[in-house]
């Protein structure tokens, strides 16, 4: 039968205007086509609607410039995103994290989550300001972890910051306990997720967070020395002239003061530059090429010291590691991963290591060729992450 | 490590001369005679604070330049700020990421962003900034235009329309090349809490809000439409007051909006960071799309000052051509020539 809606919408409007809000309006509808062959009596339907208001003035309202405007076709329940990237933590790092995703298209649906509830909302209602220029239709943020259901990426900036001349292991039990209260709610939210931990120190609270969260070690990741290598890539291809990304090199182990430098890999177009320069790397180099890594070691430090705090880049590198893991590209990237049983490891910790990232997180990690001095600098890492990870309470 | 003298490299290729070579000489061949040229779509942002960087970003995000220069007063700050983009560079397409205190870096920039100046406080007007970011321009534009005598300026700082006013008369550059990014947020804005009455994405909400940015904006209710159907034709009582859905309070939000982000966060940066690399797009890649920016409005709409306003500008390569002539209703007319009196009334105590 064809209900008008025409008539509907008259009789609702007629009982707004008489303040009733719930009423049983009988009504007439003539029938057209084979309605009349089912209905026969006469070629009209008498029937009975029952109406009610809710939502009162505003809905009905509403209704009016939009249902002019609009004719529906389909209405069923909201579909779930299925691109949707959480970002934990508002500050200066998850806020970069946050428009470097935005700005590359990546995902459906924003979830921005803080303790701090103005600059939560401020900073939902500027990017929401800004949704003229982006295709990601629906950005939320709440203190309630409830926002972040669904996600497929949940990453992770909450923590306190390094102050300047502090050691990231120093942040270490603070950040613990923050965590503590995080990650059991994104999963709850989220079990499928892929966490991704920015935080610092990244390569302990990676571990912590995997404990925490319950989830299998290859939906665990820290973006580790993503950023490491980033810097040294953009760094040596200064020197040489050419584009960061026609300069290959890999950073690996722990993010910060001992990470580790793979010189045997550093090559441009496939031409090893430690062939060219047995020395690369060593403090018998005359061309000083270690000095290269020890800025990237520094520059974090610099970069703090200069304007307070970093947050540019390692949102970009983010960025990079979410298009991966979303796209499915099965690409290979520096990130902190569970290293036990390789290189002579035998403590559960999380160290960085090539990676393929795709959909499902960690799908392998490459086997680099490493020297023995490269290898025992990873050990002695693991040692001493070891020795912090042991101490820390309830986990 | 210093590189080996010219004259041992040239030709030799004995054993010893290869020994003495770099890394990278070893690595590359340098083949080209000539020098590449200079960059060919610069933009210098004056300004390194909230607003300064989220235009930057979103700049270099769009890959809308080959070189970027920053300029601030705090030398700090605005190293750093260029050392942390820099350390992005692996995951952007822009060359070169400069930044100094002197404005050499600037020279040959296609189109400057000025967001430099003393922000809002909370509660505050725009109005009240104006003295305060004049003396500020006095400095700035001279050395820009000193560097840069081709640029296109876009002027994000507020009061934009004075200011733009301000930086036009100090560069003396012609009208087309000095452009305020006036309601082009505020357009954002409206056709952003449009898209979520209507439950359609913004880009295919229209809408236009014109004239002062500010707490005087004009929302053009007879252009608002989805695919051409006027929504005031719908709705005839759209931006009354006795409007039943209440429209009316849909610009009002949008007037409310940035004092709103400002008490919760403290400043506004992400909109506007976008809204300024929309209007660089359009420049640099001389598309020639229609924006609501701040234009000199002299002759147009009753308005016989020398102000700028927000009106509908063609943007292109060669800044502000045309402006479209919007049919107005004699109120919105009204309300654009109170606007214009009220910057004169600013503009002609100012001390130039």
């Amino acid at each position: 039968m064809l209900v008008s809606w025409w008539y509907l919408y008259l009789g609702a409007q007629s009982l707004y205007r008489h303040g009733k809000t719930d009423a049983c309006l009988r009504f007439k509808c003539r029938l057209i086509g084979d309605e009349r062959e089912r209905y026969v009596r006469d070629r009209v339907y008498v029937g009975h609607v029952f109406v009610h208001i809710s939502g009162g003035v505003s809905l009905l309202n509403m209704a009016s410039v939009l249902q002019k405007l609009i004719t529906p076709l389909f209405s069923g329940p909201v579909e779930p995103p299925r691109n949707k990237v959480t970002v934990v933590g508002v500050g200066q790092v998850g806020m970069a994290c946050a428009v470097s995703i935005l700005l590359r298209d990546l995902v459906d649906e924003l979830a921005l989550v803080d303790v701090i509830e103005d600059k939560l909302k401020g900073e939902m209602m500027d990017l929401q300001h800004g949704s003229l220029f982006l295709k990601t239709p629906k950005i939320v943020s709440g203190k309630d972890y409830s926002v972040t259901a669904n996600s497929r990426i949940v990453v992770v900036t909450a923590g306190v910051r390094q102050q300047e001349g502090e050691s990231r292991l120093n942040l270490v039990q603070r950040n613990v306990n923050i965590f503590k209260h995080i990650i059991p709610q994104i999963v709850r939210h989220s079990p499928n997720c892929i966490l991704i931990v920015v935080s610092n120190p990244v390569d302990v609270l990676t571990y912590v967070t995997w404990k925490l969260s319950g989830l299998p070690k290859h939906r665990v990741i820290g973006s580790g020395t993503n950023l490491d290598s980033a810097r040294f890539r953009y760094l040596m291809a200064e020197r040489l002239g050419i584009h960061p990304s026609s300069f290959n090199g890999w950073i690996l182990g722990e993010h910060g003061d001992s990470s580790v430098p793979v010189w045997s890999g550093t090559n441009v177009a496939g031409v090893s530059l430690q062939k060219l320069n047995p020395e690369i790397g060593k403090d018998t180099d005359r061309e000083n090429w270690k000095e290269t890594h020890k800025k990237v070691v520094d520059s974090a430090y610099e970069v703090i010291r200069l304007k307070g705090y970093t947050n540019w880049a390692i949102g970009l590198s983010v960025a990079d590691l979410t298009e991966s893991l979303m796209k499915n590209l099965n690409r290979v990237h520096p990130v902190s991963t569970m290293v036990k049983g390789m290189y002579g490891i035998g403590d559960e910790v999380y160290l960085s290591l090539p990676c393929v990232l795709n959909s499902a997180g960690v799908g392998s990690v490459i086997n680099m060729t490493l020297t023995s001095d490269e290898v025992s600098q990873l050990k002695k890492s693991a040692d001493m992450l070891w020795h912090i990870q042991k101490d820390l309470k309830d986990l | 490590m210093k590189e080996k003298k010219r004259w041992m490299r040239r030709g030799k290729s004995t054993a010893a001369a290869l020994k003495m070579a770099s890394t990278k000489e070893k690595l590359i061949a340098h083949v080209s005679k000539e020098e590449p040229a200079g960059p060919t779509n610069k933009v210098t942002v004056v300004g390194v604070g909230m607003v300064g960087m989220a235009a930057a970003i979103s700049i270099l995000l769009k890959d809308l330049t080959d070189e970027l220069a920053l300029v601030d007063v705090m030398e700090d700050k605005l190293k750093g700020e260029a050392m942390d983009l820099q350390h992005g560079s692996l995951f952007l397409k822009t060359h070169k990421i400069v930044a100094d205190k002197d404005y050499s870096v600037t020279a040959n920039s296609k189109v400057v962003v000025v967001t430099a100046g003393a922000r809002q406080q909370e509660g505050e007007s725009r109005l009240n900034l104006v003295q305060r970011n004049v003396n500020i321009f006095k400095f700035i534009i001279p050395n820009i235009i000193k560097y840069s005598p081709n640029c296109i300026l876009l002027v994000v700082s507020n009061p934009v329309d004075i200011l733009t006013y301000v930086a036009w008369k100090l560069s003396g550059l012609p009208r087309n090349r000095v452009i305020g990014s006036g309601t082009n947020l505020d357009s954002a804005r409206f056709r952003y809490l449009m898209g979520e009455k209507l439950g359609i994405h913004p880009s295919s909400c229209h809408g236009w809000v014109i004239g002062e940015h500010g707490d005087s904006s004009v929302p053009v209710w007879s252009g608002v439409n989805v695919a051409g159907v006027s929504l005031q034709g719908l709705n005839p009582d759209m931006g009354t007051e006795k409007d039943k859905e209440d429209w009316k309070s849909v610009h009002k939000m949008v007037v409310d909006s940035a004092y709103e982000v400002i008490k919760l966060k403290g400043y506004t940066s992400w909109a506007i960071g976008m809204s300024v690399a929309d209007l660089c797009e359009s420049i640099l890649k001389n598309l020639r799309k229609c924006h609501p920016v701040s234009a000199l409005v002299k002759g147009m709409h009753g308005v016989n000052d020398e102000v700028f306003l927000s009106v509908p500008c063609i943007l292109g390569n060669s800044g502000l051509t045309d402006v479209v002539h919007m049919t107005l209703k004699p109120d919105e007319e009204k309300q654009l020539v109170k606007s214009a009196e009220t910057l004169w009334g600013v503009q002609k105590e100012l001390t130039l």
